[in-house]
């Protein structure tokens, strides 16, 4: 079995402000795996992208990165990772082509083998007809979609993607999903933060869910469902009163009626009994937003004023 | 070897990156590098009669070379701060002085137009003897002052750019560093005219150094009691501590 491509060891980072962005972290990321990093804004997965990504200090703990020392070692780990950042944006005075281009010449590539990855990632992020053209007269999704092309097109063994799909219409995310799928087949590893829980859901082999700079949980999403309570969603509309649903589980009320998180028994019990009763049912297996709920006791889309972190 | 290569590769396409590609999308960037010394120029010649044209063209010299410090400030800044590209650089082999010293390279490839203007006109009036001829030492020797000065520019343009919480804050630092470098010291003009209150001030900057070989190289006369050996001196003395202050500055990882 390979080494994990990351392993942190109660890894912490408190800002010289004082605020706590992580604490005590324990993550291991095997290789050649996508692995998402989920959380609410604030909630420490871009701290913990840029320690393990050689730009940020921790204060406390140990990280690992493809084997190496991320603190002693960092010269050599330089050389074989790659990293978007979250707010980055391309410089304005460069064709989409020049971006991919001259990065990967910048990270030491010989020229030809440059020109074939830098044709064969914007093809595969649908750049090809806009290579030409400057970035500043793409649209913010198409300037997102360069710079995600220009890490992709990289040699790296191991990417961090931060929130790689921001501002993305649809086909655009289905494009750039393609190409991360493609770099898993490579066998190499993919760190990709995401408040897209449908996308977290779609590309990850495994996941953390991270809040409050702690992981709260960590596995494939079959083990984070495995580890919650209620790991079953069931809809009742009509036939069914709260009172008749609230032993159940979880109920919380949607248009037109409940929903319940339960045990798979309970489930199948409510299930049956609102059918009885007439009700329109829907049972499944619960979501990785509703796991999110569950484990974190709010949306991934809420924003919380006292959430620690800055970075 | 291939690290040396590498290192070279990144060296030359942050140059041609941050250089040449600029120009391309907005020429009169070429313009505005030369504006400002033409400008001084122009005056201090109408206002002089011509008397002070090698010191203009001295001045001119040197503070598109000093300006290069202002120039890199201000890219180091608006990359790490607004396009968070310092980022994506550090997560790569780049290491950080070849980082600085490709943008510093590329501030320098941006003056060099510049530069030509004022080679040209000391071509044009040394051959009427109005300043004294270009020459091979005299080329030379003003092509190693410019790339000492060029050198510290950068050193400090880099340095003061760590202190930076904004771009904006760039303009704070711009108009004080052409203050203490390229307008207070004798650059533009004899030591012998500036007032007897602030002569002990020019001495203290380098500048007055530095400006003191580009006008002993056009034939002007020296700064009193203060030879060649002096000037390289404090010129070089100036430029390795600002290094080592950027280099100390120099965080490639944040705390």
């Amino acid at each position: 079995m390979s080494p994990p491509a990351l392993r942190a060891r109660a890894l912490g980072k408190r800002y010289p402000a004082g605020n706590v962005a992580l604490q005590d972290v324990d993550l291991e990321v095997p290789a050649g795996q996508v692995f998402g990093l989920i959380g609410r804004n604030g909630a420490g997965k871009t701290t913990f992208v840029r320690i393990a990504g050689t730009q940020l200090t921790p204060t406390s703990g140990s990280l690992e990165v493809l084997g190496l020392d991320v603190l002693r070692q960092t010269g050599e780990l330089r050389t074989r990772i790659a990293s978007v950042p979250q707010e980055s944006r391309p410089l304005y005075f460069v064709n989409v082509d020049e971006l991919v281009y001259l990065y990967l010449r910048m990270r030491g590539m010989e020229r030809a083998d440059a020109r074939h990855r830098t044709d064969a990632a914007l093809e595969e992020l649908g750049l090809t007809q806009v290579r030409r053209r400057m970035v500043n007269q793409l649209s913010g999704g198409m300037r997102r979609r360069a710079m995600v092309a220009m890490i992709l097109a990289s040699d790296a063994e191991l990417l961090f993607l931060d929130e790689p799909t921001t501002g993305l219409d649809p086909m655009a995310r289905r494009e750039v999903w393609g190409a991360i799928r493609r770099i898993e087949r490579e066998g190499r590893t993919i760190v990709l933060t995401t408040h897209y829980l449908d996308e977290a859901e779609a590309l990850s082999t495994r996941l953390a869910v991270i809040d409050g700079g702690r992981v709260l949980l960590q596995g494939t999403p079959a083990d984070l469902r495995a580890r919650i309570r209620r790991p079953y969603r069931v809809t009742v509309q009509g036939g069914l009163t709260r009172a008749d649903i609230d032993s159940f589980g979880d109920v919380s009320e949607i248009a037109g009626g409940f929903l319940v998180f339960a045990t798979e028994a309970d489930a199948r019990e409510l299930a049956l009994r609102a059918m009885r009763a007439g009700a329109h049912v829907a049972m499944g297996p619960a979501s990785l937003e509703d796991i999110f709920l569950q484990v974190v006791g709010r949306r991934i889309d809420e924003d919380d004023a006292a959430a620690p972190e800055a970075a | 070897m291939t690290a040396t290569r590498h290192r070279l590769r990144a060296l030359l396409t942050l140059t041609y990156l941050n250089g040449v590609l600029p120009i391309r999308t907005q020429p009169l960037y070429l313009i505005n590098v030369v504006a400002s010394p033409l400008s001084f120029l122009f005056f201090i010649v109408i206002a002089s009669n011509s008397r002070l044209l090698a010191y203009g063209l001295g001045g001119g010299m040197l503070m598109t070379m000093l300006s290069i410090g202002t120039s890199l400030q201000t890219d180091i800044s608006h990359y790490r701060q607004d396009l968070k590209l310092q980022d994506v650089v550090v997560a790569s082999p780049v290491e950080a002085w070849v980082y600085v010293a490709g943008i510093a390279l590329s501030e320098l490839v941006y003056s060099l137009p510049g530069l030509g203007v004022f080679v040209a006109l000391w071509a044009y009036y040394g051959s009427v003897g109005v300043v004294g001829p270009l020459t091979l030492v005299a080329g030379l020797s003003v092509a190693v002052v410019l790339i000492v000065v060029w050198a510290f520019a950068s050193a400090l343009g880099f340095t003061l750019a760590t202190f930076l919480q904004d771009v904006r804050e760039t303009f704070v630092f711009s108009g004080i560093i052409s203050l203490g470098l390229s307008v207070l010291p004798p650059v533009y003009y004899p030591i012998q005219s500036l007032p007897g209150v602030l002569v002990p001030l020019a001495y203290a900057s380098p500048t007055t150094y530095a400006a003191d070989l580009l006008h002993r190289a056009f034939g002007q006369p020296a700064i009193p009691g203060v030879s060649p050996a002096m000037d390289w001196l404090v010129v070089i003395g100036f430029s390795v501590v600002l290094l080592g202050l950027a280099a100390w500055k120099a965080r490639w990882r944040e705390p």
